[in-house]
């Protein structure tokens, strides 16, 4: 009997299903913790790449520094669609512009934040901080030391959006528009660049903007 | 009574998973930057490795044997991701830094090697000694590499800082961390070192 097909069948059957249903019914419950919490990690990212995330804040702390300081704008994509980015302090006087920025890596979708500062050219900081790359290679690419990096990289040059570009390795000569490499994340870094350009280049209109309005400024 | 015991005490030392069977390398390699991953992840496999050991071992006479493999890993997968669950809901940033690793305990040899070679011989409560003496093992492994690695590497232990910030070079000292330790051939060299040790402690040897 043991040995039998149809023990053999019902018992993996039983075995799946009881599984199966305790499973559900633990992320059922678990499942608004977890999203509070990918939220709350979402703002905390927003706030790291205009460099106000210190340690000793609290989670409310993230809260209400995100709600005072952060607006959230929309903008129409040009395909009939929307694009949420957010302003950094006051709507008259902004501090910066956070963008969201993501794209296909190498295992995952790869979802981060570019900030600019009001001159939507400079750049003050990048986050990446939902992603499936391999970790000690692509996953990399989260940790503090490499988005330092892009800290004041400039986007344009001459007028022309060229993005910043991460190189294959170290870079050979400093410039303004790229930063040194990951060993062993050729292929993640590689699809940054094009994610990264791709998306600001969706953002064009609303960087743009700035420089006519303070073109006539001047 | 001395067989109990034995059960519970033999994978801390003389039958370490780790430094005796080397098994388990991987994650030990990876979690071991920091001593608060490494200890959620010993607590992770204390979790699945007792509760696949006494499953199994309960089960053990009604699991029809030409399947008992993949049983035992649905057995194993689930407490997995039961606990991989539990952590994003209430860890959220130690399950951020174990990444995958926490899902890598379902190809963990210790869990799977256990639940063959013991849980599916034995009476549940000697399974349940046996998963708790090997995750025990495998976890102070892991404490004690990731104290090296933590210490060396970053000059603090638990994320508290114990060597003095003025012996560092940024506030006039001469100290500078050893970068080596955060990378995995630092774990490498760690866990060789204490592979030696205990092997010269014990008089094991490669047949």
């Amino acid at each position: 009997m043991r040995s039998s097909n149809s023990y053999t069948y019902f018992f993996v059957i039983a075995m799946a299903i009881i599984s199966a249903l305790m499973l559900s019914v633990m992320k059922i419950n678990l499942q608004e913790r977890q999203e509070f919490n990918k939220a709350l990690d979402t703002r905390k990212n927003v706030l790291k790449t205009v460099g106000a995330l210190s340690p000793e804040m609290s989670d409310s702390d993230v809260e209400e520094f995100y709600m005072s300081k952060f607006t959230k704008q929309v903008f129409p994509d040009g395909k009939g669609g929307e694009r949420e980015y957010y302003t950094f302090g006051l709507a008259e006087r902004p501090e910066g512009y956070v963008f969201p920025v993501s794209g296909k890596g190498v295992w995952s979708t790869i979802n981060g934040f570019i900030a600019l500062e009001p001159d939507k050219n400079t750049i003050k900081g990048i986050s990446f901080y939902d992603h499936g790359e391999t970790p000690g290679l692509g996953g990399e690419i989260e940790k503090d030391f490499f988005s330092r990096r892009f800290v004041g990289k400039k986007i344009f040059k001459d007028g022309e959006l060229v993005s910043v570009t991460i190189a294959k390795s170290k870079l050979l000569e400093q410039s303004e528009h790229a930063v040194d490499g990951l060993s062993g994340a050729s292929l993640t870094t590689g699809s940054i660049n094009r994610f990264l350009r791709d998306d600001l280049t969706e953002y064009l209109p609303l960087l743009r903007e700035s420089d006519e309005e303070e073109a006539l400024l001047r | 009574m001395k067989k109990t015991l034995d059960t519970f005490a033999g994978p801390l030392s003389r039958s370490n998973p780790i430094t005796t069977q080397v098994l388990g390398i991987c994650s030990a390699l990876a979690v071991t930057v920091k001593m608060d991953t490494a200890l959620v992840m010993s607590g992770a496999l204390v979790f699945v490795l007792v509760g696949s050991n006494v499953i199994v071992s309960a089960l053990r006479e009604v699991i029809p044997s030409r399947v008992r493999i993949i049983v035992m890993l649905t057995i194993i997968a689930t407490l997995v991701i039961f606990i991989d669950e539990l952590l994003k809901a209430y860890l959220y940033d130690i399950s951020k830094q174990l990444s995958i690793f926490v899902g890598l305990i379902i190809t963990n040899c210790i869990v799977l090697g256990r639940a063959e070679a013991f849980a599916l011989k034995n009476t549940v409560w000697e399974s349940s000694l046996d998963g708790l003496g090997n995750a025990m093992g495998y976890g102070l492994i892991l404490l004690l590499v990731s104290a090296a690695r933590e210490l060396f590497g970053s000059g603090s232990l638990f994320g508290f800082q114990i060597i003095p910030d003025f012996l560092y070079v940024e506030h006039g000292g001469w100290y500078v961390n050893n970068g080596l330790m955060l990378l995995a051939p630092g774990a490498f060299i760690i866990l060789g070192l204490l592979i030696w040790l205990q092997r010269t402690i014990n008089g094991y040897t490669e047949e």
